[in-house]
């Protein structure tokens, strides 16, 4: 999995690539916390190139979803291919999670 | 068909144990969609043995993957010789709950439930062993036209 991070005005851009597992899921997390911990609360995540994630991805998701919320903030996933969104729907977080279909839509909707 | 695998129960060893189930269920001709899920439960199920099985001394203890496939069903045995922990006693997460309230544990067992159609497990003086079973579609019979 690789992670490459991009500031896009206000807004955090996390593109990740490769599959998230028990493995790899701890540098999502520590992605995700240092960020948070900058003050950047404003975040889009861009999935187009992640093809595979178990419950680890998740509880990453999940647990920044909180953080940044708590801030002002929010967490929104840009670009969520099939197999990934059927986990994130099996697991009833496409009711948690904003989604969207690309990553310029993500970061057009958090407000100026 | 019938393939086993048997590895330390380390994180980096949960792709190969991917692989080797994608490898697997193409042998065994299992169409994409189920094996995927076959793939995504087997994973979550090692990932609680890596996690949780041997703590205290993690990636000190085997887990082993047993991968059997008949005309009905394929099942996938997970073996490790941990602690018990009898997926029946996992809390289900609420999945209708908001982000406030959703709990950041419980997901792993929940996606198993969803995946696969039935969950075995047996714990004993030989180690833990926990069954996936998906059962197969029927093969629609071929009609002749006419």
């Amino acid at each position: 999995m690789e992670i490459t991070t991009l500031q896009r005005g206000s807004i955090t851009v996390i593109a990740i690539a490769g599959s998230i597992d028990g493995m790899t899921a701890t540098t999502l997390v520590t992605s995700f916390r240092e960020q948070v911990a900058g003050g950047n609360v404003r975040i889009v995540s861009d999935f187009a190139a992640v093809e595979y994630t178990s419950s680890a991805g998740l509880r990453a998701l999940l647990e920044t979803v909180k953080e940044t919320r708590q801030q002002g903030g929010d967490l929104r996933l840009a670009a969520v291919q099939p197999d990934v969104l059927r986990v994130l729907e099996l697991s009833g977080f496409t009711h948690i999670l904003k989604l969207f279909p690309d990553v310029e839509a993500a970061v057009a909707s958090f407000p100026a | 068909m019938k393939r086993e695998i048997g590895l330390d129960a380390r994180p980096e060893n949960l792709k190969v144990i991917r692989d080797f189930i994608e490898d697997a269920c193409r042998e065994a001709g299992v169409p994409a969609s189920e094996a995927k899920d076959i793939k995504l439960a087997v994973d979550e199920a090692c990932c609680n043995v890596v996690e949780h099985g041997y703590a205290g001394s993690p990636g000190t203890g085997p887990v082993g993957v047993a991968f059997e496939a008949d005309g009905k069903t394929i099942a996938v045995t997970v073996s490790d010789r941990g602690r018990s922990f009898d997926p029946s006693q996992a809390p289900g997460p609420d999945v209708g709950a908001g982000w406030r309230d959703r709990r950041i544990g419980g997901l792993g067992w929940h996606l198993i439930r969803q995946l696969v159609d039935d969950v075995r497990y047996e714990s004993g003086a030989a180690g833990n062993r926990l069954t996936l079973v998906k059962r197969r579609p029927p093969v629609p019979e071929k009609t002749e036209r006419g």
